[in-house]
């Protein structure tokens, strides 16, 4: 797991609610949730801001549990890297860190360029028709999660971080404010 | 047919499935692993309540209090209305969309179903903002 730009990731002079790195079960993440609700509390955020906070937490811990890859490892164990925390101005941020496979790394690409582009009143729309056409269609995917997070956060940024002839680490940076 | 209760978890609503009175009640956050697992029996439920019962009933009640939930929950939760919307051309069914007059993204949720379904009855319920903590 590739730490080193950890200080990039969290601001020095901010707030970080809560960091984990390792195995990611839903155990796991139910348990986070839990403390980041009573983080929030403690910090007296907004209603509105925390239920935003708790839900792209939610997308993106559950995404990297479905889909992360870890080398070497036949088994799936699924790891990741994410963060929560508050930067200086008033905003704040989730954010993901972990491994995927190069072959991933365009379908994820279009699927992200495409929805951070989109103005509130298209996502919206784009967000319903996904949902629509998912109908009945009860398979695993990241199909709507993306939309979901783009619907509650003001910024999506994310890279891809080449680890070797393989993998790569993906990186998703949500920031959430208030409206 | 029979009722069903589940009591909530960390991350599952409470469901109560009542199919004497007609009432359907879903309360607290949902966020399963895997969420067609988890609703599965409920979608089976449903399909028999409008088979077999929903003609006998005057008014079928469903009451969604979901205070956040993840994406694929967001489409059970499509299907699940869609189930009800094809039934709503024959039958009395009114859904209440319950939520906490703080959580404005309840309520943006809850008019994004409204504009979604044409035929099936949505209303959104403000409630009541004082809660006791203990």
């Amino acid at each position: 797991m590739d730490l080193r730009k950890n200080h990039d990731i969290v601001p020095q002079d901010g707030i970080v609610f809560l960091s984990y790195g390792g195995v990611l079960s839903q155990a796991l993440i139910a348990g986070m949730t839990e403390a980041l609700e009573k983080e929030a509390e403690h910090n007296q955020l907004q209603k509105n801001i925390s239920y935003k906070i708790f839900t792209i937490f939610i997308e993106l811990s559950q995404n990297m549990m479905k889909y992360s890859v870890s080398k070497g490892e036949n088994l799936k164990r699924s790891k990741g890297v994410i963060f929560v925390g508050r930067s200086t101005d008033e905003h704040y941020y989730v954010h993901s860190h972990n491994r995927i496979n190069n072959a991933d790394i365009s379908k994820l690409k279009t699927a992200l360029e495409g929805i951070t582009k989109l103005n509130p009143e298209e996502l919206k729309t784009q967000y319903r028709e996904q949902r629509r056409k998912g109908n009945n269609k009860h398979e695993q995917g990241a199909g709507i999660g993306f939309y979901e997070i783009a619907k509650r956060s003001s910024r999506i940024n994310f890279d891809f971080t080449p680890a070797d002839e393989t993998g790569s680490f993906f990186n998703i940076h949500a920031i959430i404010s208030n409206n | 047919m029979e009722n069903i209760f589940i009591e909530s978890t960390q991350y599952t609503p409470e469901i109560s499935l009542d199919a004497k009175n007609g009432v359907i009640d879903l309360i607290g956050k949902s966020y399963p692993e895997n969420t067609f697992d988890f609703y599965g029996p409920l979608l089976k439920w449903v399909h028999q309540y409008i088979e077999t019962k929903i003609s006998t009933i005057d008014k079928t009640s469903i009451n969604i209090e979901l205070i956040y939930f993840n994406s694929s929950s967001s489409k059970l939760l499509f299907d699940f209305f869609d189930l009800f919307e094809a039934a709503s051309t024959k039958h009395n069914i009114v859904v209440n969309w319950i939520y906490a007059a703080e959580n404005e993204n309840a309520l943006e949720a809850g008019r994004d179903f409204i504009d979604d379904f044409d035929v099936l009855k949505i209303n959104l319920v403000v409630k009541d903002q004082i809660e006791i903590s203990t």
